[in-house]
């Protein structure tokens, strides 16, 4: 099992979040302190790379939902980008992507909230 | 992992049900233990020995389908239990973190699992489904929400702690049920 890690970086106002290894119970509050960190600074405008994620549990999908709605109501998002396909399906099965915006492309997820 | 140690696997004696977890406990494979185990509770079986010594990690989903089954035995009038035992520091933190350390008896080293009394290697079947890695079956949807939403409202019975940790994820899947259902959005007094 992968030890979990984040790197962030500024990309203009958005900021990307690159996530790898496992995002479980156990790594996912270091995920939390991360979002509220960004939060407390005014950074609401999030996007999470999840191109070397190799798992991500039920408990912290249900988080991501409150950090995207927080972020909503301050005009920005958590937005996901790079979504290893065994994860997206499970996300689409369960309709997390009906609330979670989804992405391919850095540019995309990028250029999602220039047009929002 | 030898395939002895892959999954869930389940022994009975005449008194306890034993499972072992290998790999990961998650919401993929928590619907066949959940099956299982309320199986054996109908049975009459109030003791339940828990091997986390192979099990890699747990997500809510899983924790909460061990809640559900030692609600269930606290329900009951004759001390039913869950005795967890080979857990590792992670998988204690996990189990501390959730509040479920006072459910269930936790023992850090082999235990009740290395007694006597428990069943031989040989007797442990592997319950279907149940290896994360090789899913045979594409889960059911309808079935993963309700298992899921079931899990957590276990957690938030065991300890009430856990509301705000749930409450988004809960909140959304009592409003994907209800939209399934063709109802009026659900009240939810956590939010």
């Amino acid at each position: 099992m992968k030890d979990f890690r984040i790197e962030r970086e500024g990309r203009g106002p958005v900021q990307l979040v690159r996530l790898s290894g496992s995002l479980d119970m156990y790594s996912f509050p270091r995920l939390e302190t991360q979002l509220n960190t960004l939060f407390q600074q005014g950074h609401y405008c999030v996007v999470l790379d999840c191109r070397d994620l190799d798992y991500i549990g039920s408990a912290g999908l249900g988080a991501l939902i409150g950090f995207a709605k927080q972020a909503r109501e301050h005009s920005g998002d958590v937005k996901l980008l790079n979504v290893p396909e065994r994860i997206y399906k499970i996300i689409e099965l369960l309709g997390f992507t009906k609330v979670l915006q989804v992405h391919n492309a850095e540019d995309a997820a990028l250029g999602a909230f220039a047009r929002a | 992992m030898s395939d002895a140690l892959k999954g869930i696997s389940v022994g009975c004696t005449d008194a306890e049900v034993y499972v072992r977890v290998a790999g990961r406990g998650t919401f993929q494979n928590s619907q066949p233990l959940r099956r299982f185990a309320l199986d054996m509770v109908e049975r009459g079986y109030k003791v339940f020995v828990v091997d986390l010594g192979h099990c890699l990690g747990m997500d809510s989903t899983f924790l909460g389908v061990l809640a559900g089954i030692g609600l269930r035995l606290r329900q009951g009038t004759n001390g039913g239990r869950v005795h967890v035992t080979n857990v590792s520091p992670r998988n204690l933190e996990l189990l501390q973190t959730l509040g479920l350390d006072r459910l269930f008896s936790v023992d850090e080293h082999a235990g009740a699992s290395a007694n006597a009394a428990s069943p031989a290697d040989q007797d442990f079947q592997q319950l279907p489904e149940s290896d994360v890695v090789d899913l045979k079956a594409p889960l059911n949807k309808n079935e993963t929400t309700d298992l899921m939403l079931e899990a957590h409202d276990n957690l938030t019975e065991a300890d009430e702690r856990n509301i705000p940790k749930f409450k988004d994820l809960t909140k959304f899947l009592r409003e994907n049920i209800a939209r399934r259902r063709g109802g009026p959005p659900p009240q939810d007094a956590t939010s």
